[in-house]
């Protein structure tokens, strides 16, 4: 029986997911399907799917400590990236057929041809993902996406004909609206969804084909809704701000401290999903926008409109539209350790969240949750003051 | 143990050409804030972005904040510029010159002046700043992050280059492409700015003397394979001055002809940096440690000599197709021919244009060791140090050390620790030399 198969409601599976990662790859793999890991949200899992292809969202595994990768790899970066390494190294990894890694940020830039030179893998692309939104930027990527469909059709020896990459497309954008409609239910006072349950809805659906999570999906919506609501006593409503979180740890012990992490803007969490893949005449195009524009990362760099608070509104007004849909109380900035990308933009978020009257704690994440002691004191805190 | 005299920070040069840089970065600094009282424009800038003969040939002036934050490392005055930044929050993780320019800018916005007693009367005010995609994030972010500061127009773009895997000849049209229009962006953004157009004509000529002052900085570097080494690396660390920041000006042209031929006869005469160079090192990565550049002394107190370097090295010959006449072509040619000079023979042998580049180093200056710097604020320059290490050896057999500090954030370094390290490294160097003349 599959790991699908054999757990009872969305719900259910999500956590069988969640704490088995890998194992639904696994499977398919053995089934002959081929599992091709990539990191961040850039390269268009569009063109996985179209091909058959089992897209894999490389991920770490706190609390774990590194130690192969310490071998090889310098200690003062991105803790999250090394921890996937340290997996690649030790066998982890070996059931992905192939490796894709887009230009996002310096580190996974530079870790490209590191996992390669080590890891060896069957299929390796390199995604040039441009960091500005000039109308040549979207044609550039537009290339590069074209070039990148070229690498995957050579190596699977299939084509993705334009249908064919529409239905991929279509396919994803269910998914980006079903998890919209999951994330409704995190509006509600109190929220029908707890933010720990949330991160392991998204990481199940990371390591799953588009078309199982689709499924899953609609099964943990039609669980949410029958829960009661209005039973519980309202808490901080929080908004969780950061990079990779692909660990139930530290929202977790956010909401067992006494609150509820009712949205986010992570990597694997809104960011990924908020905004569909636009139909466009040549599917490249719509992929080449969303991709580009469409996900509202830090390494993107978006145009300063005129004066201070218009660029900040142009930079972050959406976490204020966040704010009103979910009635965020607090933010709490979780920032990657070594991350220059979100490290430079702290103060400007603290900024236009704090001058709309939400609370804001900024903190460091080493990704182990290594200083969980720490951490626990400090949110404490935290939620007495928004109390 | 040779220890560090408490007042140097600095390093002793060989060459005397090399000691004139000093007065073009105080001229760097001077002329900006010259222009500001003159009404001529003054950019904040970002070294390695191709666009500095755009500048030259629209008369911007151009502070190059990075410099600036090195300057203030190496002048010891960095601290107060770091520890602002991190009392705005900056995390005390990134960028250390970043930290240096947000800092310094906002004890500007907060004093209303330049704070006093900066280096070399600190940066002038710009009237914009232009940030770029090459290298790392930081230079894109750091700019964007001071609008907190300043409410000074700002302009950003991409310099791309492809991987070592892609073939040229499918993907080198729309490279060239994209960087030709992020090259019309920026001068779209600067004619609007300035209210002037931009001399086409002026530009080619402004390319044709970088071209110059490229080619002869080449030359003066093919003679430091000779043994003994006539220049070391601590003086290419002030030589690359003049060429990464005005290879545009007739001045920079002369200066690299005036070292070339004191080069030429340190050759002639077997003039070497120390009495007897016993081993040949390459400094194979990563920014020096600006704060303590006495460290190369260090080496040579031993009898090791820095021959060359990898970081700032003057790009190999390109070989533009002559047909490319619009100089914003000829900008995005020659940027994408430097950063793919080694992809070809890359993807011939250890596909790693980093590594072909060290081991062509290591054959032609005959070398015997390799040094790289990891910084615990620069991914962008220490992160993949060990792989290429680790690359490298299986070609060659030379000893490696990596040192840990920071570019600029002087609280990162151990000189004790720096001394043992380095002490062992020479000792294994020792060996491994002796090993091969056996």
């Amino acid at each position: 029986m599959s790991t699908i198969e054999s757990a009872s409601g969305g719900l259910a599976m999500a956590d069988k997911l969640y704490q088995n990662r890998g194992g639904r790859a696994r499977e398919l793999k053995a089934q002959g399907k081929k599992v091709i890991g990539y990191f961040c949200n850039y390269p268009p899992v569009e063109f996985l799917t179209a091909l058959d292809l089992v897209p894999f969202r490389i991920m770490g595994r706190p609390p774990k400590a590194t130690s192969h990768a310490d071998t090889c790899l310098e200690t003062i970066i991105c803790p999250y990236l090394r921890s996937c390494f340290d997996m690649a190294l030790d066998g982890s990894y070996d059931f992905l057929d192939g490796l894709v890694v887009p230009h996002s940020c310096d580190v996974v830039q530079r870790i490209y041809d590191i996992w390669k030179y080590y890891c060896k893998p069957a299929y390796s692309h390199f995604l040039n993902v441009p960091h500005m939104t000039q109308p040549s930027s979207f044609e550039f990527f537009k290339k590069e996406l074209a070039l990148y469909q070229r690498s995957l059709e050579n190596f699977t020896g299939k084509q993705i004909s334009p249908d064919g990459l529409r239905n991929a497309i279509k396919l994803h954008n269910e998914n980006r609206a079903l998890l919209r409609e999951l994330y409704e239910f995190r509006k509600l006072v109190p929220p029908l969804v707890s933010g720990t349950e949330a991160t392991k809805i998204l990481v199940a659906g990371l390591t799953i084909p588009a078309a199982e999570f689709n499924e899953l999906l609609r099964s943990v919506v039609e669980e949410v809704k029958k829960r009661p609501h209005g039973s519980k006593t309202k808490r901080p409503r929080i908004l969780l701000y950061g990079c990779e979180m692909d660990d139930i740890t530290f929202v977790q012990l956010v909401e067992s401290i006494g609150a509820d992490v009712v949205i986010d803007d992570l990597c694997i969490g809104s960011r990924s999903f908020w905004l569909d893949v636009p139909k466009t005449s040549d599917p490249l195009d719509g992929l080449a926008e969303h991709y580009l524009e469409g996900i509202r990362c830090p390494r993107t760099y978006k145009p300063s409109i005129s004066g201070h608070q218009s660029d900040l509104d142009n930079r972050f007004g959406y976490l204020l539209k966040y704010v009103k849909d979910f009635h965020v109380d607090g933010a709490i900035l979780s920032i990657m350790m070594y991350c220059d990308t979100h490290e430079l933009d702290v103060p400007d978020v603290k900024e236009i969240l704090q001058k709309s009257g939400v609370k804001v704690l900024h903190l460091d994440n080493d990704y182990s949750m290594s200083n969980i002691g720490q951490l626990r004191v400090r949110i404490e805190a935290f939620l007495e003051l928004i109390a | 143990m040779t220890e560090m005299p408490k007042e140097r920070k600095t390093a002793v040069k060989s060459t005397e050409t090399v000691k004139k840089v000093r007065s073009v970065v105080r001229t760097m600094y001077s002329r900006a804030h010259q222009a500001k009282e003159q009404g001529i424009p003054v950019a904040y800038c970002m070294a390695g972005c191709a666009y500095n003969e755009i500048l030259d040939a629209m008369g911007i002036v151009p502070i190059w904040t990075e410099n600036y934050a090195g300057l203030c490392s190496a002048k010891q005055d960095s601290e107060r510029f770091i520890l602002k930044a991190e009392a705005e929050g900056y995390s005390n993780l990134i960028c250390s010159y970043a930290r240096t320019g947000i800092g310094f800018d906002a004890l500007r916005s907060e004093l209303h002046g330049t704070p006093p007693g900066s280096p070399d009367g600190g940066m002038a005010e710009p009237d914009m700043l232009l940030g770029c995609s090459f290298a790392c994030d930081p230079r894109f972010k750091w700019y964007q992050a001071l609008g907190r500061y300043k409410n000074t127009p700002i302009y950003a773009m991409d310099v791309v280059i492809p991987s070592v895997d892609a073939d040229m000849n499918e993907v080198r049209e729309y490279y060239v492409k994209y960087q030709t229009e992020q090259f019309k962006g920026l001068v779209d953004f600067l004619e609007k700015q300035t209210k002037k157009k931009l001399d086409y004509d002026k530009l080619s000529d402004v390319i044709d003397t970088t071209d110059e002052t490229y080619r002869i900085w080449w030359e003066c570097y093919q003679l430091r394979k000779a043994i003994p080494c006539p220049m070391p690396s601590e003086d290419h660390f002030n030589a690359f001055v003049p060429g990464l920041f005005e290879a545009g000006k007739k001045e920079t042209v002369d200066f690299y002809r005036e070292l070339y031929t004191e080069i030429e006869q340190r050759v002639q005469n077997k003039t070497g940096v120390i009495d007897e160079e016993k081993y040949r090192l390459l400094w194979a990565g990563g920014l020096p440690p600006w704060h303590n550049m006495w460290i190369f002394n260090y080496f040579e107190s031993h009898g090791a000599v820095f021959v060359i370097e990898t970081m700032y090295k003057p790009p190999d010959p390109a070989k533009i197709p002559v047909i490319v006449t619009n100089p914003l072509e000829r900008l995005a040619w020659r940027s994408i021919l430097r950063w793919t000079e080694k992809h070809e023979k890359a993807r011939q042998r250890s596909h790693n244009p980093e590594v072909e580049m060290i081991l062509d180093m290591v054959d032609d200056y005959k070398i015997d060791g390799m040094v790289t710097h990891a910084s615990k604020s620069c991914r962008a320059s220490s992160m993949g140090q060990m792989f290429f290490m680790d690359l490298v050896k299986t070609y060659v057999k030379v000893p490696s050390l990596q040192l840990t500090s920071d570019l600029v954030d002087a609280r990162e370094y151990s000189q004790t620790q720096w001394l043992i390290q380095i002490d062992t490294f020479l000792e294994t160097v020792n060996s491994a030399k002796r090993g091969k003349n056996l």
